[in-house]
Formats: C-alpha cells, structure tokens, sequence
C-alpha cells in the first residue's frame, strides 16, 4: 500500500497506542474522583497538559480538551460569538474554510449575525488591506486557517493577527489542524486555535482548543467542571495521555523530519513536471500537500483508479461549488483545473520508492482514463 | 411569485449567498421556502437539485420558469428575480 493521504488522517504512532493501552489499564479511576484512583488519573491529566502546554508555549489553562478540530472550531466560534453577543454581530473569514468552520457561521448567519469574506490575493493568502477595510465596530470574531487542507496554503497568521488587533476589538481564531505537527505555530498570536491529534500520528477523538486564559466562551457541552469549565464531560485520561506523547513525539527530530519532507516534496513535483498534470500547489503552501490537476479525467474516477493500484490520495473536500475547488480556482482562476484536482500529501515517513510507486501508476492511468475518454 | 432555495449548512456558497438571499429578500415581497439539503431530503430529492448549491428554482403560478445553481451575485438574483416576476 503506499498512503499519501496524511492530510486526511495519519496512522497512529505505535508508541502513542502503546501509551494510550497502558493508561487504559493502570489508570483506571475518574480524574474526578477523591479516591487515589480518581487522584493518580488527576495526576497523568495535569502532567499531559502540562507537557502539552510546554511544546505549545501556552499556559496550562489555556488548554481545552475536545474530540478534535470540528468541536474546537465549533466551541471557538459558537463560543464567541455567543459569549461576546453584545459586542457585535459581525464575523470575517475567508472562502478556504473547512467544513467544520463554515457550518458554525451558517447556523450564526441564521441568528441574525453577519459574515464577509476577506479577499484573498493570486496565490491565495489574505488580502491583509482588504482585512484592515473591513474590520469594524462591530467585528468579534476572525476565523482564518493558518494551512488550507486542499492546496496547503499558508497564511501569515502574525501579520493577520498583527492587523487584526491594530484595528479592532476582535478576537482571532484559527484552525491550525493542517500546520500543528508540521511547521511551528506561534501560539502568542492566536486568541484561539483548533488542534487535532489524528493529523500528528494521534489517537483518533481527541484535539484541543487552544484558548486565551483571559477571554471567555459559552460553552457547547454544559456540565460539571471538567479539565476546565469549558468543555465538560469526564476527562478521557488515556487520550490525553496519548495527545502528550503524539505531540511530544511530532515535535522531536522535527528540523530532520521536515527537511525529509522538503526532499521528498521537491522529488515529487520534479518528477510530476514529467507528467500530463498541472502543478497548483505553489511556494506559498507547505511541502506536506502537493495539489495537481488532471487533463480531461475526472478526480473521483483518478482516484479510484489509484485505489485499485492500492494507492491511496484525496479529491477535493466534499463541498459545492458546481465540483469545483474553490482552493484551487483561486490560485489558478482556472474551472477546468479547479474541477479535476488531486491532493497528494505526503509526510516524513513516505519513501522515495512511494513516490515512484505514485507516478507510475499516475502516468499508466492517464494513459489509460485518457484513451478511454478519446473513444 | 414564489422562490425555493435549498442549502446546505457546511457549503461555504451556500454562506457566501446567505447574505444575497437576505437582500433580496428585504428589497422584495414575495413566497419563500428555504430547504436544507441534508434535514429536508425528501422534499428536496423531489426537487433535483443535483451536486451543486445553493440552488434556487422561481415558480410562477406553480410552474418552474427558471434555475440559479450555485454560487451567485446579488445582480444574478435580483435581475433573474425581476425578469421572472415580469
């Protein structure tokens, strides 16, 4: 099998699982309780987060524990807007938001609060004049991805945050899934931001929202005080035990590991300036995610294709637009490239013997998807 | 006249059209109905909406006359609202 889907998920780390099968068994009791199970659980949580918070750079507190990115997106955003209410009702994002973004801002809109859309420029970063422009009063929340899942754009967040809090009272979020990992985040920019395991060789139903010890939320999940009164529900003991290890583990070697991936990723689209494809992924996206598209071949039916050579990429984010990219048509302002694109990502652990694996059978595809569709 | 228009809460069109909806709909009187396409599927597959949203279908009398897919500007709802309505 050669996998180069890390962007959609990575395989769990076998040191993580082992971490996570021992507290499973050894730590039994609910960090909640007063007995010394209750108390040796407490003792593994505040320990986790600690190191957690240490790698990050942020306080102890400033760490919420959800299931992952989507429920951090939706307490950050939800959160704010409901806390901060009387402030404002007016939101900015951008049109490469994920999913779990969106949806949040969808249900606001039907609340009576109001979205624009920052511009993005040719290579698709932010328009950080067009932010200044429209940043008002009323503003209370900017929610922008420091990575974009499909092309792998990377946005300046400190500049974003810089222009942000010159011009307004808002509170910037960002939905660092696709970067935590992969480049360093610096977190002191950042009210909040959305983090999930499962893209660092994590345990699947963890991730956590980074959050400012001095602004407040609503929360979505109303209950007792959990690790925070934020989110609660009783503390899953192994999993935070598992998210410490997996981000320990992300972040050991990391100048190493990345310089394999600028390797590898600089192998690859040398190789793909061979083939019949077009290169959308530009210098501004991180060398993890290599987007490309077909001539005249349909991504799903690429894909599949793929599949069945037990190779395994991604075609754009289930969404709307007409099939078409919205990542993509802003870099390419091309539909055609926007409607038949690929996402190859690869990560550390992907060989150069993958890569080859990868373009032959791309190329034997395309000859064959392409005669299929002259006939 | 009567408009149908059906979204979805995760399409990121569907949101960026939210705010033309609106407008429209204060500028101008007319029936509404708004469907999700996931809560609402069986009206909605009736409908054939197809992989594209938003998609807004104008009835005049009952009858469709005219079809706005995907992600549209306030001056292609409200010229094809006006030459609907005409």
């Amino acid at each position: 099998m050669v996998y180069l889907d890390y962007s959609a998920t990575t395989p769990v780390n076998e040191e993580v699982l082992d971490t996570y099968v021992k507290v499973c068994k050894d730590y039994i009791g609910n960090p909640n309780s007063l007995h010394t199970l209750g108390v040796d659980a407490k003792k593994l949580i505040d320990a986790s987060t600690k190191q957690i918070a240490d790698i990050l750079g942020v306080k102890t507190s400033e760490v919420v524990y959800t299931s992952g990115s989507s429920e951090a997106n939706n307490t950050a955003i939800k959160g704010i807007c409901s806390r901060y209410s009387n402030r404002g009702k007016h939101i900015i994002t951008t049109e490469l938001e994920h999913s779990s973004v969106i949806a949040p801002l969808n249900y606001l809109t039907s609340l009576g609060y109001e979205v624009d859309f920052v511009k993005l420029d040719e290579n698709g970063l932010v328009d950080l004049d067009d932010l200044a422009s429209i940043l008002r009063k009323d503003t209370i929340l900017v929610s922008i991805a420091s990575v974009n899942s499909e092309v792998g754009v990377k946005q300046d967040i400190e500049k974003i945050s810089k222009v942000i809090h010159e011009n307004s009272r808002a509170f910037f979020h960002s939905d660092v899934t696709q970067s935590i990992g992969k480049e360093k985040i610096d977190f002191s920019c950042l009210d909040l931001a959305s983090i999930s395991c499962q893209k660092f060789y994590g345990m699947k139903g963890i991730g956590a929202l980074i959050k400012k010890e001095n602004i407040q939320i609503t929360p979505l999940i109303h209950g007792g005080k959990s690790t925070t009164i934020f989110r609660s529900g009783t503390p899953a003991t192994p999993l935070i035990a598992s998210f410490a290890k997996a981000l320990r583990l992300a972040y050991q070697d990391f100048s190493s590991k990345y310089q394999k991936v600028l390797d590898n990723r600089n192998y690859l689209v040398e190789k793909l300036k061979n083939e019949d494809v077009f290169i959308n992924s530009n210098s501004y996206c991180i060398p993890h995610i290599i987007n490309i598209s077909l001539k005249d071949i349909k991504s799903e039916v690429m894909l599949h294709a793929l599949e069945s050579n037990d190779i395994f990429i991604s075609t754009q984010t289930a969404c709307s637009v007409g099939d078409v990219s919205k990542a993509v048509y802003t870099i390419t302002h091309d539909k055609k490239r926007a409607s038949s694109s690929i996402r190859i990502s690869i990560s550390y652990l992907t060989t150069k013997e993958e890569i080859n694996i990868f373009i032959d059978a791309l190329r034997n595809n395309i000859e064959k998807l392409s005669f299929r569709s002259s006939l | 006249m009567k408009i149908i228009k059906i979204s979805a809460i995760w399409c990121g069109a569907c949101l960026i059209t939210n705010k033309v909806w609106n407008e429209l709909k204060n500028n101008y009187e007319f029936e509404s109905i708004e469907y999700d396409y996931d809560m609402d599927e069986e009206e909605v597959m009736k409908l054939s909406p197809g992989k594209v949203l938003p998609v807004f279908i104008f009835y005049k009398d009952d009858v469709e006359v005219k079809r706005l897919v995907g992600e549209v500007s306030y001056k292609d709802l409200e010229s094809t609202f006006l030459e609907v309505g005409v």
